[in-house]
């Protein structure tokens, strides 16, 4: 009797590269540290409150949804952390337990699992959180109510409603330094441009977003903010303001990079970011909101299926079809 | 196994194996009992089969499996006896038939002498019914349809499959009897463009084998059969054909009308679990079994063997599996490194697109292949361009099986079409 011993047997290829979606996740996740860590140090507990809260209950969302819907399941592969983490980095220190909770239950539900869970969702979860909570709450988003309390060394107003009202002058008093150094109020995790920067260009090299996606936004909201800026310097403000202020490094590196809702091929992810970008300085400048980032992501979020057939023609071998 | 690199920003870059400048001989592997010969037929039970069980058979002897058609048929390697003749059940439900020939007498009784007495007027039609099996599967069909002519023969020193140095091994050392490979496939095909296909250190040794030179980049998956087809076909007129043989299938095929005795014995690279390489010869059918004995791999349930390369081969259930004339490489895994596959969806992270050499939509496609809408992934994801290399696979962070989907789906659409035309 021959030897039998039970192989394993599968299909090709038998090498595999050792990348796993929860990796990408934790190193995403990682990168934010810098600008989470100055955002606790700033703003102390209550910051810390609301984004524990907002991991947490994303989290507990997700196996909810896994339980509910009988699916296997997958907070392991720490995508429901994420959109947690991300969700909490945008919004003010002081904010009730519930707006945390009820926006992670449009983000994880609403935004990803009624969708099929990873991989499946046509708009970037967090950015649908945080739209539909604006509108409803709007009075919870305004970070100049939110943060009244808090005793800054510095100006102690949104730099984008200053420079909504006032213009350029408005934000006279920021030096872009101080902006990218995080001495300004917004988001937990927003305002420490530098930290966001540093996050973001380990990711690209890294590859755990898509450099073209990335560079073409900060492009785009960069060219169009100049070209405002050089039409009406009194009005709009420069593009380093733009660059440093509200959601754009957010919105740059942690939101429009989301696998599902962008595109993959080249061109069109030049288009996509560029497109995001300009759309941004638009809604800025000549929109009714403050912050143009979260709605510019939802359009091309929007759009990103139909620019992902710009593509090459596949080249392989052709099949002599009957 | 090559991992992801820190830096990610670009596309993997997985280089072919270079062999040494001088290699060590290859080890000489004898099988112990018996060969197994896979015929690429199903076994018809009704009868017209020609070969039976307790059958001599001589070395090199031509074993025509049916009565009615020269197609399905081998060389024997060994002198024996046909020990079984049953049907064996392929990659894909692939129905072919294994015979089972058991060892009997010494190699140096007589060789079959059949191909011996036709081998100096040796034409088209001589080459096609015995140097088909020959080691490296030399294919003549090629040469017989009208309507596609041959316009150029292109000899492959490259290697089909990551980690293999097999053909790098016969340029390096047998350039001699490249050459006359070289020439008597120009003498029996009666074309004059021949192209041998070399990695860019090869150029030197490979001047003197009296054909073209075409040199190909060490990137996987470069020097393919695929890519250089298309290449290759890219500089000709349309419907015009280019005929691909490997430098192991040309050395054969001229040693074979030099002397008129068919060779048996397939070089392979044999990469055990520790990584290490052995290049060895063994006649065709030689059981897996024999090979791993031979170069002291043990292999332990769970283990994964692969027959044919880490990125386009398949694993053998059975240790009692032969290599064929074209394994050009085995490949031992242990259990503790196998990575599985998940059913996590695809989460559209673009690495698939990235790196597929010939443009495909990836993602579009697996998501077309996991609904089951096989004919709409080739109607707008060009399903049929894929080359089958895996490196979509290789990279893809939810881990899914696409190299085996797009083989699936590409099966199951030809099945259709056959079975549409036949009902026409």
């Amino acid at each position: 009797m021959p030897d039998r011993k039970k192989l394993t047997v599968s299909y090709a290829p038998f090498w595999h590269d050792g990348s796993r979606i929860s990796t990408k996740h934790y190193h995403i996740m990682a990168a934010t540290l810098l600008a989470v860590i100055a955002g606790l140090l700033r703003y102390g507990m209550p910051a810390l409150g609301v984004l524990t809260l907002s991991v947490g209950s994303a989290m507990a969302w997700e196996y909810l949804m896994n339980r509910v819907t009988r699916r296997p399941v997958s907070i392991g592969d720490g995508n429901a952390a994420l959109i947690g983490l991300l969700f909490g980095m945008l919004l003010p220190a002081v904010i009730p337990w519930w707006v945390v909770i009820t926006g992670t239950f449009v983000g994880v539900v609403i935004g990803k699992q009624i969708y099929g869970g990873i991989g499946g969702n046509p708009f970037n979860p967090v950015a649908v959180a945080y739209a539909i909570l604006m509108i409803s709450w709007p009075v919870y988003f305004d970070f100049n109510a939110a943060l009244v309390d808090y005793p800054f060394e510095f100006t102690a107003a949104y730099p984008l409603v200053l420079m909504k009202a006032y213009g350029s002058a408005g934000i006279e008093s920021f030096s872009l330094i101080d902006l990218l150094l995080g001495r300004q109020t917004g988001g937990i995790g927003a305002t420490f441009g530098l930290g966001l920067l540093i996050g973001g260009v380990y990711l690209m090299i890294r590859g755990f977003i898509r450099w073209e996606i990335a560079v073409s936004f900060l492009a785009g909201v960069l060219v169009s903010a100049l070209c405002f800026n050089l039409y009406n310097p009194e009005v709009y403000a420069g593009p380093g303001v733009h660059l440093l202020t509200g959601f754009t490094l957010m919105g740059a590196f942690f939101l429009a990079t989301e696998d599902s809702s962008s595109p993959v091929h080249f061109i069109p992810m030049l288009i996509y970011g560029a497109l995001g970008g300009v759309l941004t300085v638009l809604i800025r400048n000549q929109g009714a909101h403050v912050d143009g980032v979260i709605y510019a992501i939802l359009i091309i979020n929007l759009v990103h299926p139909l620019i992902d057939k710009i593509r090459p023609k596949a080249t392989g071998r052709v099949m002599h079809h009957a | 196994m090559i991992k992801r690199s820190f830096i990610g920003i670009t596309a993997p870059r997985l280089t072919y194996e270079v062999i040494e400048e001088a290699p060590a001989e290859p080890m000489t592997v004898r099988p112990a009992k018996r060969i197994t010969l896979l015929m690429d037929a199903p076994m018809e039970k009704t009868g017209g089969v020609l070969l039976k069980t307790g059958d001599a058979v001589q070395q090199g002897q031509r074993l025509q499996l049916f009565e009615n058609n020269p197609v399905p048929c081998a060389i024997s390697p060994v002198a024996g006896k046909i020990e079984s003749v049953e049907p064996f059940l392929g990659i894909m439900e692939r129905q072919m038939t294994a015979v089972v020939i058991a060892l009997e007498g010494s190699e140096e009784q007589g060789r079959d002498a059949e191909f011996k007495n036709v081998f100096k007027s040796a034409g088209l039609a001589e080459a096609d019914r015995f140097l088909r099996d020959l080691p490296g599967r030399p294919d003549f069909s090629v040469f017989n349809r009208p309507d596609r002519p041959v316009k150029t023969i292109a000899v492959m020193g490259t290697e089909q499959d990551l980690t293999a140095v097999t053909q790098q091994y016969v340029i390096q050392t047998n350039i001699a009897g490249v050459k006359s490979g070289i020439d008597a496939l120009r003498k029996i095909a009666g074309i004059q463009n021949i192209q041998l296909v070399v990695y860019p250190h090869m150029v030197q040794v490979a001047g003197s084998s009296g054909a073209g030179i075409k040199t190909v980049d060490l990137q996987y998956p470069a020097g393919s059969t695929d890519m250089i087809r298309m290449a290759l076909e890219a500089k000709q007129e349309r419907n015009t054909e280019v005929a691909i043989f490997t430098a192991e299938a040309a050395v054969a095929v001229g040693a074979a009308l030099q002397t008129g005795e068919l060779p048996v014995d397939k070089l392979l690279t044999v990469v055990r679990k520790d990584g290490t390489r052995q290049l060895i010869k063994a006649p065709i059918g030689t059981h897996v079994s024999d090979i791993l004995e031979a170069v002291r791999q043990n292999v332990e349930a769970g283990d994964r063997v692969v027959l044919g390369g880490p990125m386009t081969g398949h694993a053998v259930f059975s240790l009692e599996q032969p290599i064929t004339p074209d394994t050009d490489i085995l490949v031992v895994q242990d259990h503790s490194e196998l990575t599985e596959f998940s059913d996590i969806p695809c989460t559209n992270c673009g690495s698939c697109v990235r790196v597929c050499p010939v443009n495909i939509p990836v993602n579009e496609l697996v998501r077309y292949l996991d609904a089951g809408e096989y004919e709409q992934g080739a109607e707008n994801a060009s399903l049929f361009a894929c080359i089958e290399c895996g490196l979509c696979a290789y990279v893809c962070e939810s881990r899914i099986p696409i190299l085996q989907f797009i083989a699936l789906a590409k099966h199951a659409v030809q099945r259709l079409k056959a079975a549409e035309e036949e009902n026409a």
